[in-house]
Protein backbone atom coordinates (compact mmCIF):
# COMPACT_ATOMS: atom_id res chain seq x y z
CA UNK A 1 0.00 0.00 0.00
CA UNK A 2 2.75 2.35 1.00
CA UNK A 3 4.69 1.41 -2.13
CA UNK A 4 1.64 2.14 -4.31
CA UNK A 5 1.32 5.51 -2.65
CA UNK A 6 5.00 6.36 -3.13
CA UNK A 7 4.85 5.39 -6.79
CA UNK A 8 1.47 6.79 -7.76
CA UNK A 9 0.50 9.19 -4.95
CA UNK A 10 1.06 12.43 -6.83
CA UNK A 11 -0.44 10.96 -10.01
CA UNK A 12 -3.59 10.21 -8.00
CA UNK A 13 -3.50 13.76 -6.70
CA UNK A 14 -3.40 14.85 -10.36
CA UNK A 15 -6.46 12.71 -11.06
CA UNK A 16 -8.20 14.34 -8.13
CA UNK A 17 -7.44 17.73 -9.65
CA UNK A 18 -9.03 16.64 -12.93
CA UNK A 19 -12.15 15.36 -11.16
CA UNK A 20 -12.36 18.55 -9.15
CA UNK A 21 -12.46 20.69 -12.30
CA UNK A 22 -14.93 18.33 -13.98
CA UNK A 23 -17.31 19.11 -11.16
CA UNK A 24 -16.38 22.69 -10.38
CA UNK A 25 -15.24 24.42 -13.56
CA UNK A 26 -17.85 25.47 -16.11
CA UNK A 27 -17.35 23.82 -19.52
CA UNK A 28 -14.25 22.01 -18.36
CA UNK A 29 -15.58 18.58 -19.28
CA UNK A 30 -16.74 19.59 -22.76
CA UNK A 31 -15.10 17.47 -25.48
CA UNK A 32 -13.70 20.55 -27.22
CA UNK A 33 -12.07 21.81 -24.07
CA UNK A 34 -10.62 18.40 -23.18
CA UNK A 35 -9.24 17.97 -26.69
CA UNK A 36 -7.75 21.44 -26.52
CA UNK A 37 -6.04 20.63 -23.27
CA UNK A 38 -4.45 17.51 -24.74
CA UNK A 39 -3.33 19.44 -27.84
CA UNK A 40 -1.96 22.26 -25.71
CA UNK A 41 -0.16 19.73 -23.54
CA UNK A 42 1.90 18.56 -26.50
CA UNK A 43 4.10 21.68 -26.62
CA UNK A 44 4.74 21.50 -22.90
CA UNK A 45 5.24 17.74 -22.92
CA UNK A 46 7.78 17.73 -25.75
CA UNK A 47 9.75 20.57 -24.17
CA UNK A 48 9.65 18.82 -20.80
CA UNK A 49 10.71 15.50 -22.34
CA UNK A 50 13.93 17.17 -23.46
CA UNK A 51 14.53 18.59 -20.01
CA UNK A 52 13.89 15.10 -18.63
CA UNK A 53 16.57 13.56 -20.85
CA UNK A 54 19.11 16.14 -19.68
CA UNK A 55 18.12 15.66 -16.06
CA UNK A 56 18.47 11.88 -16.38
CA UNK A 57 22.19 12.55 -16.83
CA UNK A 58 22.01 14.90 -13.79
CA UNK A 59 22.32 18.09 -15.83
CA UNK A 60 19.91 20.99 -15.70
CA UNK A 61 18.91 22.81 -18.89
CA UNK A 62 17.57 26.25 -18.03
CA UNK A 63 17.79 27.37 -21.67
CA UNK A 64 14.95 25.25 -23.08
CA UNK A 65 12.32 27.98 -23.33
CA UNK A 66 14.60 30.68 -24.76
CA UNK A 67 16.16 28.22 -27.19
CA UNK A 68 12.65 27.23 -28.29
CA UNK A 69 11.78 30.91 -28.81
CA UNK A 70 14.92 31.43 -30.89
CA UNK A 71 14.22 28.32 -32.96
CA UNK A 72 10.65 29.52 -33.50
CA UNK A 73 11.84 32.88 -34.71
CA UNK A 74 14.32 31.29 -37.12
CA UNK A 75 11.62 28.96 -38.45
CA UNK A 76 9.15 31.84 -38.80
CA UNK A 77 11.77 34.02 -40.47
CA UNK A 78 12.38 31.42 -43.17
CA UNK A 79 8.71 30.59 -43.76
CA UNK A 80 7.87 34.26 -43.83
CA UNK A 81 10.59 34.82 -46.44
CA UNK A 82 8.96 32.23 -48.67
CA UNK A 83 11.49 29.47 -48.15
CA UNK A 84 10.37 25.85 -48.39
CA UNK A 85 8.80 24.44 -45.21
CA UNK A 86 11.31 21.59 -45.13
CA UNK A 87 14.15 24.08 -44.88
CA UNK A 88 12.40 26.09 -42.17
CA UNK A 89 11.69 22.96 -40.16
CA UNK A 90 15.25 21.72 -40.52
CA UNK A 91 16.54 25.12 -39.44
CA UNK A 92 14.29 25.20 -36.38
CA UNK A 93 15.36 21.72 -35.31
CA UNK A 94 18.96 22.56 -36.17
CA UNK A 95 19.00 25.71 -34.03
CA UNK A 96 17.68 23.73 -31.08
CA UNK A 97 20.17 20.93 -31.57
CA UNK A 98 23.05 23.35 -32.01
CA UNK A 99 22.22 25.23 -28.81
CA UNK A 100 22.01 21.88 -26.98
CA UNK A 101 25.38 20.82 -28.35
CA UNK A 102 26.92 24.11 -27.25
CA UNK A 103 25.46 23.58 -23.77
CA UNK A 104 26.96 20.10 -23.72
CA UNK A 105 30.39 21.34 -24.71
CA UNK A 106 30.26 24.16 -22.15
CA UNK A 107 29.38 21.74 -19.38
CA UNK A 108 31.70 18.85 -20.21
CA UNK A 109 34.66 20.42 -22.00
CA UNK A 110 34.79 23.93 -20.55
CA UNK A 111 33.59 22.67 -17.16
CA UNK A 112 31.01 25.40 -16.70
CA UNK A 113 28.29 24.12 -14.31
CA UNK A 114 25.07 23.49 -16.24
CA UNK A 115 23.20 26.00 -14.12
CA UNK A 116 25.51 28.76 -15.39
CA UNK A 117 26.13 27.44 -18.90
CA UNK A 118 22.44 27.07 -19.74
CA UNK A 119 21.50 30.34 -18.06
CA UNK A 120 24.05 32.05 -20.29
CA UNK A 121 22.69 30.20 -23.31
CA UNK A 122 19.17 31.33 -22.38
CA UNK A 123 20.27 34.97 -22.36
CA UNK A 124 22.09 34.66 -25.66
CA UNK A 125 19.18 32.87 -27.34
CA UNK A 126 16.76 35.51 -26.11
CA UNK A 127 18.98 38.29 -27.35
CA UNK A 128 19.43 36.64 -30.74
CA UNK A 129 15.69 36.18 -31.05
CA UNK A 130 15.08 39.90 -30.55
CA UNK A 131 17.94 40.72 -32.90
CA UNK A 132 16.46 38.60 -35.72
CA UNK A 133 12.97 40.03 -35.39
CA UNK A 134 13.92 43.53 -34.29
CA UNK A 135 11.34 42.99 -31.62
CA UNK A 136 8.31 42.39 -33.83
CA UNK A 137 6.56 39.16 -34.77
CA UNK A 138 6.40 37.26 -38.02
CA UNK A 139 2.73 36.66 -38.75
CA UNK A 140 1.22 35.56 -41.99
CA UNK A 141 -0.83 33.30 -44.14
CA UNK A 142 1.68 30.50 -44.23
CA UNK A 143 1.54 27.44 -46.49
CA UNK A 144 -0.56 24.61 -45.14
CA UNK A 145 2.35 22.34 -45.88
CA UNK A 146 3.89 24.01 -42.86
CA UNK A 147 0.96 24.82 -40.59
CA UNK A 148 -0.43 21.34 -41.21
CA UNK A 149 2.42 19.95 -39.11
CA UNK A 150 0.47 21.13 -36.09
CA UNK A 151 -3.06 21.56 -37.39
CA UNK A 152 -3.68 18.47 -39.48
CA UNK A 153 -5.21 15.25 -38.25
CA UNK A 154 -4.33 11.71 -39.16
CA UNK A 155 -7.18 9.21 -38.94
CA UNK A 156 -9.00 11.72 -36.80
CA UNK A 157 -6.16 12.10 -34.36
CA UNK A 158 -4.73 15.63 -34.11
CA UNK A 159 -1.17 15.85 -35.39
CA UNK A 160 -0.02 17.50 -32.16
CA UNK A 161 -1.13 14.50 -30.18
CA UNK A 162 0.74 12.22 -32.56
CA UNK A 163 3.91 14.32 -32.25
CA UNK A 164 3.67 14.13 -28.49
CA UNK A 165 3.08 10.37 -28.52
CA UNK A 166 5.91 9.84 -30.99
CA UNK A 167 8.38 11.95 -29.03
CA UNK A 168 7.44 10.21 -25.79
CA UNK A 169 7.73 6.76 -27.37
CA UNK A 170 11.17 7.53 -28.76
CA UNK A 171 12.36 8.99 -25.46
CA UNK A 172 11.00 6.00 -23.55
CA UNK A 173 12.67 3.47 -25.83
CA UNK A 174 15.92 5.42 -25.67
CA UNK A 175 15.98 5.52 -21.88
CA UNK A 176 14.65 2.06 -21.10
CA UNK A 177 15.69 -0.15 -23.98
CA UNK A 178 18.95 1.12 -25.45
CA UNK A 179 22.51 0.91 -24.29
CA UNK A 180 22.90 4.67 -24.54
CA UNK A 181 19.88 5.14 -22.28
CA UNK A 182 21.27 2.73 -19.70
CA UNK A 183 24.55 4.65 -19.72
CA UNK A 184 22.80 8.02 -19.45
CA UNK A 185 20.88 6.68 -16.46
CA UNK A 186 24.02 5.29 -14.83
CA UNK A 187 25.76 8.62 -15.37
CA UNK A 188 22.96 10.48 -13.65
CA UNK A 189 22.61 7.98 -10.83
CA UNK A 190 26.26 7.63 -9.89
CA UNK A 191 28.62 9.57 -12.12
CA UNK A 192 31.84 8.38 -10.51
CA UNK A 193 30.78 4.73 -10.48
CA UNK A 194 29.76 5.04 -14.12
CA UNK A 195 33.08 6.61 -15.09
CA UNK A 196 35.03 3.97 -13.20
CA UNK A 197 32.98 1.30 -15.01
CA UNK A 198 34.29 2.61 -18.30
CA UNK A 199 31.31 4.76 -19.32
CA UNK A 200 32.10 7.97 -21.21
CA UNK A 201 30.05 10.05 -18.78
CA UNK A 202 30.86 13.38 -20.45
CA UNK A 203 29.52 12.04 -23.74
CA UNK A 204 26.30 10.89 -22.04
CA UNK A 205 25.81 14.39 -20.64
CA UNK A 206 26.41 15.91 -24.06
CA UNK A 207 23.79 13.56 -25.53
CA UNK A 208 21.29 14.50 -22.81
CA UNK A 209 21.78 18.24 -23.33
CA UNK A 210 21.79 17.93 -27.13
CA UNK A 211 18.49 16.04 -27.06
CA UNK A 212 17.08 18.68 -24.74
CA UNK A 213 17.96 21.30 -27.35
CA UNK A 214 16.50 19.19 -30.14
CA UNK A 215 13.24 18.82 -28.21
CA UNK A 216 13.15 22.60 -27.78
CA UNK A 217 13.57 22.90 -31.56
CA UNK A 218 10.68 20.52 -32.21
CA UNK A 219 8.49 22.38 -29.73
CA UNK A 220 9.32 25.60 -31.55
CA UNK A 221 8.44 24.23 -34.99
CA UNK A 222 5.08 22.91 -33.76
CA UNK A 223 4.29 26.08 -31.86
CA UNK A 224 5.09 28.23 -34.89
CA UNK A 225 3.03 26.01 -37.19
CA UNK A 226 0.14 25.96 -34.77
CA UNK A 227 0.02 29.73 -34.27
CA UNK A 228 1.07 30.73 -37.80
CA UNK A 229 3.35 33.22 -36.21
CA UNK A 230 6.70 33.54 -34.51
CA UNK A 231 7.72 36.07 -31.91
CA UNK A 232 10.68 36.49 -29.62
CA UNK A 233 9.96 35.01 -26.21
CA UNK A 234 6.96 33.09 -27.57
CA UNK A 235 7.91 29.98 -25.55
CA UNK A 236 8.73 31.97 -22.43
CA UNK A 237 5.56 30.90 -20.63
CA UNK A 238 6.58 27.27 -20.97
CA UNK A 239 9.72 27.66 -18.87
CA UNK A 240 8.21 27.28 -15.41
CA UNK A 241 5.62 24.83 -16.72
CA UNK A 242 8.24 22.50 -18.18
CA UNK A 243 10.41 22.53 -15.08
CA UNK A 244 7.38 21.96 -12.88
CA UNK A 245 6.29 19.08 -15.13
CA UNK A 246 9.63 17.31 -14.85
CA UNK A 247 9.98 17.83 -11.10
CA UNK A 248 6.38 16.80 -10.46
CA UNK A 249 6.97 13.82 -12.75
CA UNK A 250 9.93 12.85 -10.57
CA UNK A 251 7.56 12.24 -7.68
CA UNK A 252 5.77 9.41 -9.50
CA UNK A 253 6.34 6.18 -11.45
CA UNK A 254 10.04 6.04 -10.52
CA UNK A 255 10.04 8.29 -7.47
CA UNK A 256 13.16 10.38 -7.09
CA UNK A 257 14.27 9.99 -10.68
CA UNK A 258 13.35 12.04 -13.74
CA UNK A 259 11.30 9.67 -15.90
CA UNK A 260 9.38 9.83 -19.15
CA UNK A 261 5.92 8.59 -18.06
CA UNK A 262 6.05 10.80 -14.98
CA UNK A 263 6.86 13.85 -17.09
CA UNK A 264 3.92 13.11 -19.42
CA UNK A 265 1.41 12.60 -16.62
CA UNK A 266 2.67 15.70 -14.83
CA UNK A 267 2.53 17.82 -18.01
CA UNK A 268 -1.08 16.83 -18.58
CA UNK A 269 -1.92 17.45 -14.93
CA UNK A 270 -0.39 20.92 -15.00
CA UNK A 271 -2.21 21.86 -18.19
CA UNK A 272 -5.48 20.69 -16.66
CA UNK A 273 -4.70 22.75 -13.60
CA UNK A 274 -3.88 25.86 -15.65
CA UNK A 275 -6.95 25.46 -17.86
CA UNK A 276 -9.23 24.80 -14.91
CA UNK A 277 -7.95 27.83 -13.05
CA UNK A 278 -8.61 30.03 -16.07
CA UNK A 279 -12.11 28.60 -16.51
CA UNK A 280 -12.83 29.27 -12.87
CA UNK A 281 -11.85 32.88 -13.42
CA UNK A 282 -8.59 32.87 -11.50
CA UNK A 283 -6.30 35.75 -12.41
CA UNK A 284 -3.38 34.96 -14.70
CA UNK A 285 -0.74 35.40 -12.01
CA UNK A 286 -2.31 32.66 -9.91
CA UNK A 287 -0.74 30.13 -12.30
CA UNK A 288 2.75 31.35 -11.48
CA UNK A 289 2.10 31.11 -7.78
CA UNK A 290 0.75 27.59 -8.13
CA UNK A 291 3.63 26.49 -10.38
CA UNK A 292 6.22 27.87 -8.01
CA UNK A 293 4.62 26.01 -5.15
CA UNK A 294 4.47 22.77 -7.15
CA UNK A 295 8.15 23.05 -8.09
CA UNK A 296 9.24 23.33 -4.47
CA UNK A 297 6.75 20.81 -3.10
CA UNK A 298 7.66 18.22 -5.77
CA UNK A 299 11.33 18.29 -4.88
CA UNK A 300 10.42 18.09 -1.19
CA UNK A 301 8.28 15.01 -1.90
CA UNK A 302 11.10 13.37 -3.87
CA UNK A 303 13.50 14.16 -1.06
CA UNK A 304 11.26 12.53 1.53
CA UNK A 305 10.88 9.39 -0.59
CA UNK A 306 14.62 9.14 -1.15
CA UNK A 307 15.48 10.35 2.33
CA UNK A 308 18.09 12.66 0.81
CA UNK A 309 18.33 15.52 -1.67
CA UNK A 310 17.10 14.25 -5.06
CA UNK A 311 19.03 16.84 -7.05
CA UNK A 312 22.69 17.66 -6.60
CA UNK A 313 23.25 20.28 -9.23
CA UNK B 1 58.16 -15.47 -15.20
CA UNK B 2 57.18 -12.01 -16.47
CA UNK B 3 55.01 -10.23 -13.93
CA UNK B 4 51.42 -9.67 -15.05
CA UNK B 5 51.87 -6.03 -14.02
CA UNK B 6 55.10 -4.22 -13.34
CA UNK B 7 55.48 -0.66 -12.03
CA UNK B 8 58.80 1.17 -12.15
CA UNK B 9 59.54 4.52 -10.55
CA UNK B 10 55.89 5.60 -10.41
CA UNK B 11 55.47 9.14 -9.07
CA UNK B 12 52.34 11.22 -8.57
CA UNK B 13 52.04 14.85 -7.55
CA UNK B 14 48.79 16.55 -6.59
CA UNK B 15 49.76 20.20 -6.88
CA UNK B 16 52.40 20.52 -4.18
CA UNK B 17 51.75 17.14 -2.54
CA UNK B 18 54.00 14.32 -3.67
CA UNK B 19 51.74 11.34 -3.00
CA UNK B 20 54.03 8.76 -4.65
CA UNK B 21 57.77 9.21 -4.74
CA UNK B 22 58.96 6.51 -7.13
CA UNK B 23 57.27 3.18 -6.46
CA UNK B 24 58.46 -0.11 -8.00
CA UNK B 25 56.05 -2.99 -7.70
CA UNK B 26 55.60 -6.32 -9.49
CA UNK B 27 52.38 -8.29 -9.43
CA UNK B 28 52.68 -11.96 -10.36
CA UNK B 29 50.15 -14.15 -12.10
CA UNK B 30 47.78 -15.91 -9.71
CA UNK B 31 48.94 -14.36 -6.46
CA UNK B 32 47.12 -12.33 -3.86
CA UNK B 33 49.25 -9.29 -3.14
CA UNK B 34 48.35 -7.20 -0.12
CA UNK B 35 49.27 -3.52 -0.21
CA UNK B 36 49.36 -2.01 3.27
CA UNK B 37 50.28 1.32 4.77
CA UNK B 38 49.07 4.05 7.08
CA UNK B 39 46.51 6.64 6.07
CA UNK B 40 48.03 8.91 3.46
CA UNK B 41 50.74 6.41 2.50
CA UNK B 42 49.62 6.53 -1.12
CA UNK B 43 47.75 3.22 -1.51
CA UNK B 44 44.64 4.67 -3.11
CA UNK B 45 46.71 6.89 -5.37
CA UNK B 46 48.67 3.89 -6.55
CA UNK B 47 45.59 1.89 -7.46
CA UNK B 48 43.95 4.88 -9.13
CA UNK B 49 46.94 4.98 -11.46
CA UNK B 50 46.84 1.26 -12.15
CA UNK B 51 43.11 1.42 -12.84
CA UNK B 52 43.34 4.37 -15.22
CA UNK B 53 41.44 6.79 -12.96
CA UNK B 54 44.53 9.02 -12.63
CA UNK B 55 47.60 9.35 -14.80
CA UNK B 56 51.00 9.02 -13.15
CA UNK B 57 53.25 12.08 -13.09
CA UNK B 58 56.23 9.88 -13.92
CA UNK B 59 57.44 6.29 -14.14
CA UNK B 60 56.54 3.33 -16.26
CA UNK B 61 53.86 0.68 -16.19
CA UNK B 62 54.21 -2.64 -18.01
CA UNK B 63 51.50 -5.20 -18.66
CA UNK B 64 52.89 -8.68 -19.42
CA UNK B 65 56.18 -6.96 -20.14
CA UNK B 66 54.85 -4.41 -22.63
CA UNK B 67 54.69 -0.71 -21.69
CA UNK B 68 51.14 0.62 -21.29
CA UNK B 69 49.51 3.97 -20.61
CA UNK B 70 45.94 4.05 -19.28
CA UNK B 71 44.11 7.26 -20.07
CA UNK B 72 40.76 6.20 -18.60
CA UNK B 73 39.23 3.43 -16.49
CA UNK B 74 37.91 2.03 -19.73
CA UNK B 75 41.48 1.50 -21.01
CA UNK B 76 42.40 -0.50 -17.91
CA UNK B 77 39.18 -2.54 -18.00
CA UNK B 78 39.66 -3.55 -21.62
CA UNK B 79 43.21 -4.63 -20.77
CA UNK B 80 41.94 -6.97 -18.04
CA UNK B 81 42.34 -4.82 -14.93
CA UNK B 82 39.21 -4.25 -12.85
CA UNK B 83 39.21 -2.14 -9.72
CA UNK B 84 36.65 -2.28 -6.95
CA UNK B 85 36.49 0.95 -5.01
CA UNK B 86 35.15 0.91 -1.53
CA UNK B 87 32.30 3.42 -1.86
CA UNK B 88 32.28 4.48 -5.48
CA UNK B 89 31.86 1.16 -7.20
CA UNK B 90 28.08 0.89 -7.45
CA UNK B 91 25.00 2.96 -8.28
CA UNK B 92 22.87 2.31 -5.18
CA UNK B 93 19.46 2.82 -6.78
CA UNK B 94 20.13 0.76 -9.87
CA UNK B 95 19.44 -2.96 -9.89
CA UNK B 96 21.93 -5.78 -9.42
CA UNK B 97 21.85 -6.58 -13.12
CA UNK B 98 22.27 -2.93 -14.11
CA UNK B 99 25.28 -2.65 -11.81
CA UNK B 100 26.95 -5.86 -12.92
CA UNK B 101 26.68 -4.83 -16.57
CA UNK B 102 27.32 -1.10 -16.13
CA UNK B 103 29.52 0.01 -19.00
CA UNK B 104 29.49 -3.46 -20.62
CA UNK B 105 25.82 -4.08 -21.29
CA UNK B 106 24.59 -7.07 -23.26
CA UNK B 107 22.87 -5.98 -26.46
CA UNK B 108 20.66 -7.73 -28.97
CA UNK B 109 21.18 -7.92 -32.70
CA UNK B 110 20.71 -4.46 -34.07
CA UNK B 111 17.33 -3.08 -34.89
CA UNK B 112 18.89 -0.13 -36.68
CA UNK B 113 22.51 0.70 -37.25
CA UNK B 114 23.97 2.63 -34.28
CA UNK B 115 21.06 1.68 -32.02
CA UNK B 116 22.10 -0.94 -29.51
CA UNK B 117 19.06 -2.51 -27.87
CA UNK B 118 19.57 -3.89 -24.36
CA UNK B 119 19.12 -7.56 -23.65
CA UNK B 120 17.72 -7.09 -20.16
CA UNK B 121 16.60 -10.66 -19.72
CA UNK B 122 19.97 -11.94 -20.83
CA UNK B 123 21.66 -9.63 -18.35
CA UNK B 124 19.50 -10.83 -15.47
CA UNK B 125 20.22 -14.44 -16.30
CA UNK B 126 23.94 -13.83 -16.67
CA UNK B 127 24.12 -11.73 -13.49
CA UNK B 128 22.50 -14.58 -11.58
CA UNK B 129 25.08 -16.90 -13.11
CA UNK B 130 27.98 -14.76 -11.90
CA UNK B 131 26.57 -14.57 -8.40
CA UNK B 132 26.02 -18.33 -8.35
CA UNK B 133 29.62 -18.78 -9.41
CA UNK B 134 30.59 -16.64 -6.41
CA UNK B 135 28.19 -18.77 -4.32
CA UNK B 136 26.16 -15.74 -3.28
CA UNK B 137 22.48 -16.70 -3.29
CA UNK B 138 20.44 -13.69 -4.40
CA UNK B 139 17.47 -14.42 -6.62
CA UNK B 140 15.96 -11.14 -7.78
CA UNK B 141 18.36 -9.40 -10.14
CA UNK B 142 15.97 -6.43 -10.29
CA UNK B 143 16.62 -5.56 -6.66
CA UNK B 144 18.38 -2.20 -6.16
CA UNK B 145 21.84 -2.72 -4.67
CA UNK B 146 21.06 -0.28 -1.85
CA UNK B 147 18.87 -3.03 -0.44
CA UNK B 148 21.73 -5.55 -0.28
CA UNK B 149 24.09 -6.24 2.61
CA UNK B 150 27.64 -4.93 2.43
CA UNK B 151 29.01 -8.35 1.54
CA UNK B 152 26.44 -8.87 -1.19
CA UNK B 153 27.37 -5.49 -2.65
CA UNK B 154 31.00 -6.53 -2.83
CA UNK B 155 29.80 -9.65 -4.63
CA UNK B 156 27.98 -7.48 -7.19
CA UNK B 157 31.14 -5.44 -7.75
CA UNK B 158 33.17 -8.63 -8.12
CA UNK B 159 30.58 -10.04 -10.54
CA UNK B 160 31.19 -6.96 -12.66
CA UNK B 161 34.92 -7.75 -12.68
CA UNK B 162 34.07 -11.32 -13.74
CA UNK B 163 31.94 -9.99 -16.57
CA UNK B 164 34.88 -7.91 -17.82
CA UNK B 165 36.84 -11.15 -17.45
CA UNK B 166 39.46 -9.24 -15.49
CA UNK B 167 42.69 -11.14 -14.97
CA UNK B 168 43.78 -8.68 -12.31
CA UNK B 169 41.23 -7.58 -9.71
CA UNK B 170 42.18 -4.72 -7.41
CA UNK B 171 40.15 -4.16 -4.25
CA UNK B 172 40.40 -1.08 -2.05
CA UNK B 173 39.51 -1.88 1.56
CA UNK B 174 36.81 -4.41 0.61
CA UNK B 175 36.00 -5.32 4.22
CA UNK B 176 36.39 -1.90 5.86
CA UNK B 177 32.69 -1.27 6.41
CA UNK B 178 31.66 -4.86 7.15
CA UNK B 179 30.82 -6.94 10.21
CA UNK B 180 32.48 -10.27 11.01
CA UNK B 181 30.11 -12.51 9.05
CA UNK B 182 30.07 -10.27 5.98
CA UNK B 183 33.86 -10.00 6.12
CA UNK B 184 34.05 -13.79 6.04
CA UNK B 185 31.86 -13.79 2.94
CA UNK B 186 34.11 -11.31 1.15
CA UNK B 187 37.26 -13.23 2.09
CA UNK B 188 35.66 -16.32 0.54
CA UNK B 189 34.88 -14.31 -2.60
CA UNK B 190 38.51 -13.31 -2.89
CA UNK B 191 39.61 -16.93 -2.44
CA UNK B 192 37.26 -17.91 -5.26
CA UNK B 193 38.81 -15.32 -7.55
CA UNK B 194 42.21 -16.81 -6.83
CA UNK B 195 40.89 -20.34 -7.36
CA UNK B 196 39.74 -19.23 -10.83
CA UNK B 197 43.32 -18.30 -11.60
CA UNK B 198 42.82 -14.56 -11.25
CA UNK B 199 45.33 -12.26 -9.66
CA UNK B 200 44.22 -10.07 -6.77
CA UNK B 201 45.70 -6.90 -5.30
CA UNK B 202 44.15 -6.29 -1.92
CA UNK B 203 44.46 -2.94 -0.19
CA UNK B 204 43.65 -3.41 3.46
CA UNK B 205 44.00 -1.98 6.93
CA UNK B 206 42.83 -5.20 8.44
CA UNK B 207 45.91 -7.28 9.24
CA UNK B 208 43.82 -10.33 10.05
CA UNK B 209 42.41 -10.27 6.51
CA UNK B 210 45.88 -9.86 5.05
CA UNK B 211 47.28 -12.75 7.05
CA UNK B 212 44.31 -14.91 6.10
CA UNK B 213 44.63 -14.29 2.35
CA UNK B 214 47.82 -12.79 1.04
CA UNK B 215 50.73 -14.56 -0.59
CA UNK B 216 52.87 -11.46 -0.50
CA UNK B 217 52.73 -8.09 1.16
CA UNK B 218 54.00 -4.68 0.06
CA UNK B 219 54.06 -1.84 2.56
CA UNK B 220 53.95 1.82 1.53
CA UNK B 221 55.06 4.64 3.75
CA UNK B 222 55.13 8.33 2.82
CA UNK B 223 54.74 7.56 -0.88
CA UNK B 224 57.54 4.96 -1.03
CA UNK B 225 57.50 1.20 -0.93
CA UNK B 226 59.46 0.27 2.18
CA UNK B 227 58.77 -3.46 2.44
CA UNK B 228 57.99 -6.12 -0.16
CA UNK B 229 58.13 -9.74 0.98
CA UNK B 230 56.30 -13.06 1.08
CA UNK B 231 53.73 -13.24 3.82
CA UNK B 232 55.09 -16.53 5.07
CA UNK B 233 55.94 -16.43 8.76
CA UNK B 234 54.15 -13.16 9.57
CA UNK B 235 51.34 -12.82 12.04
CA UNK B 236 48.93 -9.91 12.31
CA UNK B 237 50.78 -8.20 15.17
CA UNK B 238 54.16 -8.31 13.47
CA UNK B 239 52.57 -7.03 10.28
CA UNK B 240 50.85 -4.16 12.10
CA UNK B 241 54.18 -3.23 13.65
CA UNK B 242 55.84 -3.28 10.24
CA UNK B 243 53.14 -1.03 8.77
CA UNK B 244 53.66 1.41 11.63
CA UNK B 245 57.43 1.55 11.58
CA UNK B 246 58.14 0.69 7.97
CA UNK B 247 60.91 -1.63 9.15
CA UNK B 248 61.12 -5.40 8.67
CA UNK B 249 62.76 -6.84 11.77
CA UNK B 250 61.94 -10.50 11.31
N1 LIG C 1 42.84 14.12 -5.16
C1 LIG C 1 43.84 14.51 -4.32
N2 LIG C 1 44.24 15.80 -4.30
C2 LIG C 1 45.25 16.21 -3.49
N3 LIG C 1 45.91 15.40 -2.65
C3 LIG C 1 45.55 14.11 -2.62
C4 LIG C 1 44.49 13.59 -3.44
N4 LIG C 1 44.36 12.27 -3.20
C5 LIG C 1 45.29 11.98 -2.27
N5 LIG C 1 46.00 13.06 -1.90
C6 LIG C 1 47.12 13.09 -0.94
O1 LIG C 1 48.05 12.12 -1.36
C7 LIG C 1 48.54 11.41 -0.26
C8 LIG C 1 48.25 9.92 -0.43
O2 LIG C 1 46.85 9.72 -0.31
P1 LIG C 1 46.14 8.31 -0.59
O3 LIG C 1 46.67 7.76 -1.84
O4 LIG C 1 44.68 8.51 -0.49
O5 LIG C 1 46.66 7.44 0.65
P2 LIG C 1 46.04 6.14 1.32
O6 LIG C 1 45.05 5.54 0.40
O7 LIG C 1 47.23 5.27 1.54
O8 LIG C 1 45.43 6.56 2.61
C9 LIG C 1 47.91 12.02 0.97
O9 LIG C 1 48.80 12.98 1.49
C10 LIG C 1 46.67 12.67 0.44
O10 LIG C 1 46.33 13.78 1.22
MG1 LIG D 1 42.92 5.14 0.72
Amino acid sequence: MRAVFETWGTALAGLAVVLFFVVAAPNFASPTNLLNIVKETSFLAILALGFTLALITAELDLSIADVASLAAVVTGFLIHGGHPPALAVAAGLGVGLLCGLVNGVSVTRLRVPALIATLGMAAMARGLGFMLTEGVSFVGRWPTGFTGLARASVWGIPALVLWMAGAAAIALVLVKATRTGARMTATGEAEEAARLSGIATARMKRIGLALSGLAAGLTAVLLTASLSSAAPNMAGDYFLYAIAAVLLGMTMVEPGRANIPGTLIAALTLKVLGNGLVLMGAAYYVQDIVLGFIIIASVAVSASVMRKAPLRL
Amino acid sequence: MTPILSLAGITKRYGGVEALKGVDLDVHQGEILAVCGDNGAGKSTLIRIVSGAHEASGGEMRLHGAPVVFRSPHDALTRGIATIYQDLALAPRLSIAENVFMGAELVRPLLLPFVKMLDRKGMRTAARGYLERLQVPVTDMRRPVERLSGGQRQAVAIARALHWNARLVIMDEPTAALGVKETGLVLDLIRRLKAEGRTVVLISHNMADVVALADRVAILKGGRKVIDRPLKGLDADTLAHMVMTGVDRT
